[in-house]
């Protein structure tokens, strides 16, 4: 791919909240064509920054521009430029799956026979011919999700943004809405999106950040974010109880990251390697290939968030 | 905050108003039937109940029959409940509930169109409402005048006036439970101490100014001018001030959605 100027740009983006910081001086770029990925835990900041970048919500200080427009100027411009998919669908109950699709077309100034023709079109695609007359009420989970989509796609934006495209859905749903943002991307669409399935980052995310407490922690290929902070491999320990003790803090003391799992010892590699492990008996550890979700535990902790 | 503001208040774009009034239009076609009920019917019954029931009862009101009285205030009295229903209860379900406030304004739609657009469509129900039971009470033979159209006017205006009133209303309840408030506390006193049912000129001496005052009475007031054919200085001022009390609700709704919305 030929490299080209970034469609999204945020320097020091920053959003607070009276007191509570939600994005805190934040750097980053989306390039065009590419599908970015925004990871983190739950209050994490992905939100905050995927409205701003919709010019839903203004940011505290910073500078963010779309397409070259900036937010602070263009609010409107910029909201034509881009396809948004919400957390919540937002889907109207009042109207049918297809006239969700031919009002909302109607805010971007697409009425009449075009609209329809163009609904048409975009409920095939995304497999709801079927249900085009049906109210959103009785459609299921995976199905409001798919409208959703289809209709931030019925202006032809050249870019989306998608927060939480898949969460709650089973895993066929699921498995589908990744096929169809797999076919969109390869027609040249600018995706940004937010999510909490790591495989579902690492299959379609060119690049990706990490961010927790408003703050990037990692950037890179998923590989690269890999390799760094979780190392090629993975081990786990099974030693005896009284033996784990002395293990997590030698192992700690070397700079890995040790997670007791009650039943075994967690420790991911680091900097593409897999983790050195002294002095336990070799039949007690097993390797497994590192994932993105052991880098992004690594780097975000274990500890539960919403409470 | 303020930049981004500004750029919506900068340029109001019709077609964007046309494009909600087209949302409601689209979902309003669907249930026409049972919306009918609300439109026509029961506001009929009442006028029947009250007009020609009690009326029996009361004779003559102000040099008229008590349902010649009572028929233009009930005609507005009722384009006011529509108007206010759709826009706080309707409006707030819609933010609130289903968030297609949200998916609109994420399109390139701002808040003072969708504000306008809620508002248009809270006085085509006020429209449609008007049209019908002042239909209904002149084939009952209620309306006097040929003046009688000019309540369709009043009933527009009515409904501008209300749905401002309701938006700002939904805009600023926090819970659905808090907007039955709207009704209980601002409709019902409003209909029935707005010279709907009797002149406010009957009320107990201190409370005939509040009366006066309160955003439904004008309405009653010119709508009773119109059908009874007795145009006045009065009704003249009565208009004017439902025309001030619209522009006033529109841009305190649009600033309280702003606020709720623009986090």
């Amino acid at each position: 791919m030929i490299p080209t100027a970034p469609v999204v740009r945020a320097v020091q983006l920053e959003k607070r909240y009276r007191k509570m910081v939600a994005v805190d001086r934040i750097t980053f770029d989306v390039r065009a064509g590419e599908t970015f990925g925004l990871l983190g835990p739950n209050g994490a900041g992905k939100t905050t920054t995927m409205r701003m970048m919709a010019c839903i919500s203004p940011p505290t200080s910073g500078e963010l521009s779309v397409n070259g427009l900036d937010v602070y100027r263009h609010s409107r411009a910029i909201r034509d430029f881009l396809g948004v998919v919400a957390q919540h669908d937002g889907l109207d109950p009042d109207l049918s799956a297809r006239n969700n699709l031919i009002v909302h077309a109607r805010y971007y100034g697409l009425l009449g026979k075009p609209a329809e023709a163009r609904a048409d079109e975009v409920l095939e695609f995304f497999g709801l011919t079927a249900k085009a007359g049906d109210d959103v009420d009785n459609l299921s989970g995976g199905l409001k999700r798919r409208l959703t989509i289809a209709r931030a796609f019925m202006h032809r934006p050249r870019m989306v943004i998608l927060d939480e495209p898949t969460t709650g859905l089973d895993p066929q749903s699921r498995n589908r809405v990744w096929e169809q943002l797999a076919v969109l991307k390869q027609a040249g669409v600018t995706i940004a999106m937010s999510t909490h399935y790591m495989e579902e980052a690492a299959a379609l995310c060119d690049r990706l950040v990490i961010i927790d407490h408003g703050r990037i922690l990692a950037e890179g290929t998923p590989g690269e974010v890999v390799h760094r902070f979780a190392g090629s491999e993975t081990a786990i320990i099974r030693v005896e109880p009284g033996a784990r003790e002395p293990l997590v803090a030698s192992m700690t003391q070397r700079g890995y990251h040790v997670y007791d799992h009650g039943t075994a010892l967690v420790v991911h590699g680091r900097d593409g390697d897999r983790p050195v492990v002294d002095g336990v008996d070799a039949t007690r550890i097993s390797y497994r290939t590192s994932t993105l979700e052991d880098a992004f535990l690594a780097l975000t902790g274990r500890e539960l968030r919403d409470e | 905050m303020t930049t981004l503001a500004a750029s919506g208040r900068a340029d109001l774009r019709i077609r964007n108003v046309v494009a909600i009034w087209m949302r409601h239009f689209t979902a309003f076609k669907k249930g026409y039937l049972i919306e009918s009920t609300g439109i026509l019917v029961e506001p009929v019954l009442i006028l029947m109940a009250v007009g020609f029931g009690i009326g029996r009862l009361v004779g003559e009101v102000s040099d008229v029959s008590y349902a010649v009285f009572v028929a233009p205030g009930i005609v507005v009295g009722n384009a006011m409940w529509h108007a206010l229903f759709e826009c706080s209860w309707g409006a707030f379900r819609r933010m609130q509930l289903h968030r297609i406030y949200d998916s609109i304004l994420s399109a390139p739609v701002s808040i003072p169109e969708l504000a306008a657009g809620e508002i248009a469509w809270g006085a085509t129900r006020a429209l449609m409402t008007t049209v019908a039971v002042l239909a209904a009470a002149a084939a009952f033979g209620l309306i006097e005048s040929p003046w009688g159209l000019g309540v369709v006017f009043v009933g527009i205006l009515t409904g501008l006036v209300f749905g401002g009133m309701g938006l700002f209303f939904a805009s600023i309840a926090p819970t659905t439970h808090s907007l039955t408030l709207v009704f209980t506390l601002v409709g019902t006193p409003l209909f029935f101490f707005g010279g709907v049912f009797f002149p406010v000129e009957s009320l107990p001496g201190f409370l005939e100014p509040v009366a006066r005052a309160m955003p439904l009475t004008p309405a009653v007031q010119a709508a009773r001018g119109f059908a009874t054919g007795s145009v006045g200085l009065r009704e003249v001022y009565s208009i004017l001030y439902l025309a001030l009390l619209a522009m006033l609700f529109y841009p305190l709704a649009t600033w309280r959605l702003r606020r709720r919305l623009v986090i």
